[in-house]
């Protein structure tokens, strides 16, 4: 098991996820709560990511973050290096890849919210940050949980976007998934089986941890 | 509304029935990654020649070797070295049966390690002395443990005494073709790749390339076996034998692959 990889998964994970919330969020709000046309628009773009093979997606992010682009020279300057091979490039890979799976399931629970309780909160006098902060997350709290672990764990597996634009670097872009394909395509079956066993395993431990956090309590609901 | 939708079932079961009887079913031909800027027009005037159609799926040949391992239904390896066909002929799975020797694979064709960087890339033309510039911050490779040109640029780097120096500045892709793609959009400095991805006009006209002495590197052998269960062995004897005659291999000779006599 390689344990500098699956610190470095969890890591990936992690910060994807903080970073996937802190856009999802508004962005789920606007959808919501906004008016207009244009907005079937966004959340069209939104959702694109999932119609996209990883691995081409992984390939135009590698073409796009180079230096043969303004935007690739921009953050090479800013950063003194390409951001393909390293592992703000994977976020940036992962935050795009994993959108959908944060801002569908919230745009499913502020839809959700009764739209009696959003009209009165606005006569009230709230704006939309205080609707969002106040009304929206708290009563969407089950899906801000969804939205984050199905953010996380599609960042844990995520595959074709890491080799495209990784390049299999110990501690920067090997990832477990990275891990995983290089036992596999080495013939080293049970190395393979272990890691994938050792995943399960703790991916099924946290996942009904975090949902025995989340369950309602047995009370009025239902 | 169902009607409707069997009624198209119906089309497609149908079409597919006519596609199938079109002849027979084509040659499947496993390739190495190095292969796919060769191999699909030779296939072509093999199809002109003889009527046999034949198809490549190109990847890495260690991973070809695993899906012909698991069944995959291919007729022919072209592998980019001898120990994957060998390791398939040893458990039985494919053979060299017709040439001098049935259990080892049938050499085809040797490779060519090049060391290759963009025109627009700021850095003097690839050669060893560039191996040993600080200048370059990003090398590419593919993946030494499983795709043959990776072993042969890693062997070449160890022989120069550069590995260690280099170890960290290196990217290691999938397979040859991936390093390529890694050099050419620009976001790795030069990379260690086959002369036949070279020799590509796409890569000749955006780069340059320089020869890796072919003493620093064990030569890369490029081994062919037939899969023991294909059901159209005379006709994957005609393609080995087309493949191995004289103009076919001047042609290999131009497109990057060393012939083998």
């Amino acid at each position: 098991m390689d344990w500098q990889a699956f610190v470095l998964t969890l890591k990936l994970a992690s910060v994807t996820t903080a970073i996937l919330l802190a856009v999802a969020v508004p962005l789920a709000a606007v959808l919501v709560l906004g008016r207009g046309r244009w907005l079937a628009a966004l959340e069209a773009l939104a959702a694109l990511p999932l119609v996209l093979p990883p691995t081409v997606l992984g390939f135009f992010l590698l073409v796009l973050l180079g230096p043969r682009t303004a935007i690739g020279r921009g953050i090479t300057v800013l950063l003194g290096h390409p951001l393909a091979f390293s592992f703000g490039g994977l976020v940036v890979g992962s935050v795009i890849y994993s959108l959908p799976f944060a801002v569908q399931p919230l745009v499913a629970g502020f839809a959700a919210v009764d739209p009696a309780l959003v009209d009165a909160a606005r006569l009230l006098g709230a704006g939309p940050p205080r609707l969002v902060a106040s009304l929206l997350v708290p009563l969407a709290r089950r899906s801000l949980l969804a939205a984050a672990v199905l953010s996380f764990l599609h960042t844990v597996g995520e595959f074709g976007v890491v080799l495209m634009l990784g390049g299999d670097i110990p501690g920067a872009t090997r990832t477990l998934s990275i891990v995983l394909y290089n036992e596999v395509e080495n013939f080293d079956y049970s190395a393979a089986g272990r890691t994938a066993a050792t995943l399960l395993g703790l991916s099924v431990v946290a996942l009904a941890a975090i949902y025995l956090g989340g369950r309602p309590k047995r009370d009025r609901r239902g | 509304m169902q009607k409707r939708i069997a009624h198209a079932m119906a089309m497609l079961v149908g079409s597919l029935a006519v596609l199938q009887a079109m002849g027979q079913t084509p040659l499947r031909v496993a390739a190495a990654a190095d292969l796919e800027p060769v191999l699909p027009p030779i296939l072509d005037q093999f199809r002109q020649n003889t009527g046999i159609q034949a198809e490549a799926s190109f990847q890495a040949s260690a991973a070809l070797t695993t899906l012909i391992q698991n069944g995959a239904p291919f007729d022919l390896f072209l592998s980019a070295d001898m120990g994957y066909p060998k390791r398939l002929i040893d458990a039985g799975l494919a053979d060299a049966a017709g040439s001098a020797d049935s259990s080892t694979p049938i050499l085809y064709a040797k490779g060519t390690l090049v060391l290759w960087t963009r025109k627009d890339a700021h850095l003097p033309p690839p050669s060893l002395d560039l191996l040993r510039s600080p200048e370059l911050k990003r090398l590419a490779v593919a993946n030494p443990e499983r795709a043959p040109y990776g072993r042969a640029a890693v062997a070449a780097l160890t022989s120069l005494k550069l590995y260690d120096t280099l170890k960290p500045r290196i990217v290691t892709a999938e397979n040859i073709a991936q390093a390529a793609q890694f050099v050419d959009s620009g976001n790795a400095d030069a990379g260690l790749i086959s002369l036949t991805s070279a020799m590509t006009p796409r890569l000749s006209l955006s780069g340059s390339y320089f020869v890796i002495p072919r003493d620093l590197y064990p030569p890369i052998e490029q081994g062919a076996a037939i899969v023991s269960k294909t059901t159209q062995r005379a006709a994957v004897h005609k393609l080995l034998d087309y493949l191995l005659s004289a103009p076919v291999q001047a042609q290999l000779a131009k497109s990057g692959l060393t012939p083998v006599h």
